[in-house]
């Protein structure tokens, strides 16, 4: 009895050594020590992505928690995050301050740490080239993409309208289209103050009539472009829906994936939302195009980066980009486009995809390669760009909600606060 | 004796202490940035004497935040203090015991809504199409009512979203403080005839200055962090119509430029400004 005992108890150690040891040869193997956070956006596919947390903990080790904001808060909450105590292990960056954190050292390039199992090069070029400040990429991106223009075909076939190509016969269809006495509205538009706002869709019109936001160092928008493009828009925003003029993208999107507007030109998004009769009721009465000439279609990349000052030791930022990896890795962008949502897939092997080409048919796609050719880079690449656009945006929705009128005055506001900016 | 005398000095230092260090450290931090260049993109600054308040001066958005908050102190203040005290001596006068019990509770509701929650609700119910509160308008006229994006209504909107919170609140509050009136100087007069709002109006009101006076107070300083109800609903808009002080030094230090220190500047003048205004106010009161 006492020999099969002391039996046991050596067959027990050694099982629980052999067990022990393998536990910390496996754990070994994972770079992360500590639960990651992130700051994020709200975006669909990120809440399918965290119903996979169980798959990231078995890959490296520990959970994640992400907190999301909308874009103004987020950019807000992150700026302050990241210039003081740091707690994020990942933020989310956009084209619009990427400058800001890049300058600032609050990030590290994510190609110096995006694990090489999950094909950087598989991303869209257009969204690795916004992601680029310095000749460095920051981010991986989980949306992006250039201007769509979507549009009712019921009402433009009823109207005899045929899909706007130009500027003019952008107008006069609008104008043609526009029946508020019955529900509708010719366009909609973003009023609400913001570089990523109003400001976002006053620029395609502001660098489509050859406008530029700076020449040799100097303000340059203050000029017949500058003019002519917010007299545009301003003339456009007649017809758009009530609540847009300090509206943003919900107000905007929302009005006319509820039957209320006729066209509407926004980020490339959009598109696959309008066929989504979840959240459209005009899901089965759209079609695309790109924006009439001679407006640029607004280039733009959202994603994720590595933070610098919660990441304070190599393995700590691989870690990060671990999670950031995992999360845009190619299997989550296909649970995202098996759910239906489209709008933050940026693989190129996804787009040609043939499930891609079955489930969007082919105008969207289309669409969606058409209107690369258009798309630019229509702000101020500059780490102060948020703070130029954002008074612009302020100045911009007092002339939308008519608190001013004079346009040349208001362009010389923002030239003489650009004149401060740039020499501070 | 001697225990007697150093009681209370215990009881005291140690609280007074830990408040003036909790209170005065980011008081007087915010002041020492606000003579500096502080950014939130720099780790190092230097000091610049009264630039940031100089600068201020001939800031078109500080003037209006300023001009903004005083309306802003002066609208829900007086309006809060009219609902609180019309509903209060309305049901002191109409209503059965039972009946004061039961709006006392329902009058409680919108106080305990969090004010995140109530700005998004009403800004729903102000939306131009699809709105509560602008239905009637639209079925009457057949036009929008864009209450919000108009730079002459937003900020009453917005005050009345307040007054909603916190007028009912304070209605209890005044009902109470009438309940616990003498009832003799009430009865002595109704004997004389008096009308009821003569009774209010010379009697139980006169009787309860102090404490509507403090309400008012509590309210003043309530009203000066309304900063979410505003953000939530317009963010200062549309334009600078609804900024108010705390959320240009915000949108200053947080949102647009990370400049800190100037935003800084914009609170120690709001601190300065509370101090003396109420202080001159609850001396005038109190004389």
């Amino acid at each position: 009895m006492t020999v099969v005992k002391s039996r046991l108890v050596a067959t027990t150690a050694v099982f629980a050594f052999a067990l022990t040891g393998a536990t910390v040869a496996f754990a070994a193997d994972k770079v992360c020590t500590e639960d990651l956070r992130i700051l994020s956006q709200p975006w669909d596919g990120l809440t399918t992505t965290e119903k996979f947390a169980d798959e990231f903990k078995e890959l490296s080790g520990v959970g994640f928690q992400i907190d999301y904001l909308n874009e103004n808060d987020r950019r807000a909450k992150s700026r302050a995050d990241a210039s003081t105590i740091g707690r994020y292990n990942v933020y989310y960056i956009d084209e619009a301050n990427l400058a800001q954190f890049a300058a600032a050292d609050w990030i590290v390039p994510i190609t110096d740490y995006y694990p090489a199992e999950y094909d950087f090069e598989d991303f869209d070029p257009g969204r690795r080239t916004t992601a680029t400040f310095d000749g460095k990429v920051w981010f991986a991106p989980i949306t992006g993409g250039g201007d769509l223009m979507v549009y009712r075909t019921d009402l433009l076939e009823a109207a005899d309208v045929k899909p706007p190509e130009t500027l003019e016969e952008l107008m006069v269809a609008v104008e043609k289209l526009h029946d508020p006495d019955n529900g509708v509205y010719g366009i909609s538009l973003r009023g609400g103050r913001g570089s990523g706002a109003n400001v976002w869709r006053w620029m395609p019109y502001f660098k489509g009539m050859g406008g530029e936001w700076f020449v040799d160092g100097k303000p340059a928008f203050n000029n017949e472009a500058g003019i002519k493009a917010t007299e545009t828009y301003l003339k456009l925003f007649e017809y758009s829906p009530p609540g847009t003029q300090t509206g943003s993208w919900d107000e905007s999107t929302g009005a006319f994936n509820s039957g209320q507007v006729a066209l509407i030109i926004e980020s490339a998004p959009l598109g696959a939302m309008t066929l989504d009769p979840d959240v459209s009721s005009v899901s089965d009465k759209v079609a695309f195009g790109i924006p009439p000439k001679p407006l640029t279609g607004g280039g733009y990349a959202h994603g994720f980066a590595v933070g610098v000052k919660a990441n304070k030791t190599e393995e700590a930022k691989k870690c990060a980009a671990l999670w950031i990896g995992w999360a845009t890795s190619k299997e989550n962008e296909e649970r995202r486009f098996e759910v239906g949502q489209p709008g933050e897939l940026n693989r190129t092997s996804i787009f040609k995809s043939k499930a891609f080409a079955e489930k969007f048919g082919t105008e969207l796609p289309a669409a969606l390669e058409a209107t690369a050719a258009v798309t630019a880079v229509n702000f101020w690449q500059n780490p102060k760009w948020p703070e130029l656009g954002d008074r612009w945006g302020i100045i911009l929705e007092e002339l939308i909600t008519g608190q001013r009128d004079d346009i040349p005055a208001a362009l010389q506001e923002l030239e003489d606060f650009a004149n401060t900016l740039t020499a501070g | 004796m001697r225990i007697r005398n150093t009681l209370p000095y215990t009881f005291l230092v140690p609280t007074v202490l830990l408040l003036i260090v909790l209170a005065f450290t980011p008081l007087i931090y915010a002041v020492m940035v606000s003579f500096t260049d502080r950014t939130l993109f720099e780790p190092t600054s230097s000091w610049v004497g009264f630039e940031n308040y100089s600068k201020l001066l001939g800031d078109r958005r500080f003037v209006s935040s300023a001009w903004v908050s005083l309306k802003w102190e002066v609208v829900t203040v007086s309006a809060t203090m009219l609902l609180a005290v019309g509903l209060g001596v309305l049901m002191f006068e109409t209503a059965s015991r039972r009946q004061r019990a039961f709006f006392s509770l329902v009058f409680l509701v919108p106080v305990l809504l969090p004010r995140v929650c109530a700005a998004f609700v009403w800004k729903f119910a102000f939306h131009p199409l699809y709105g509560i509160i602008t239905f009637p308008y639209r079925a009457i006229t057949g036009r929008p009512l864009d209450v919000l994006s108009d730079p002459n209504s937003a900020l009453l909107a917005v005050a009345f979203v307040d007054v909603w919170q916190w007028g009912f609140f304070f209605a209890v509050i005044v009902l109470k403080l009438l309940e616990s009136l003498p009832p003799q100087p009430i009865e002595a007069a109704r004997l004389d005839n008096a009308k009821p709002w003569e009774i209010h109006f010379y009697i139980t009101l006169p009787m309860l200055k102090a404490p509507l006076v403090s309400l008012a107070l509590v309210k003043a300083i309530e009203s000066l962090r309304s900063f979410d109800l505003i953000y939530v609903m317009t963010r200062g808009g549309p334009g600078i119509a609804t900024e108010t002080l705390d959320m240009y030094a915000f949108s200053q230090g947080f949102i647009e430029s990370g400049n800190i220190a100037y935003a800084s500047a914009i609170a120690v003048i709001m601190l300065i400004a509370t101090i003396v205004i109420f202080t001159v106010i609850w001396k005038r009161v109190n004389r």
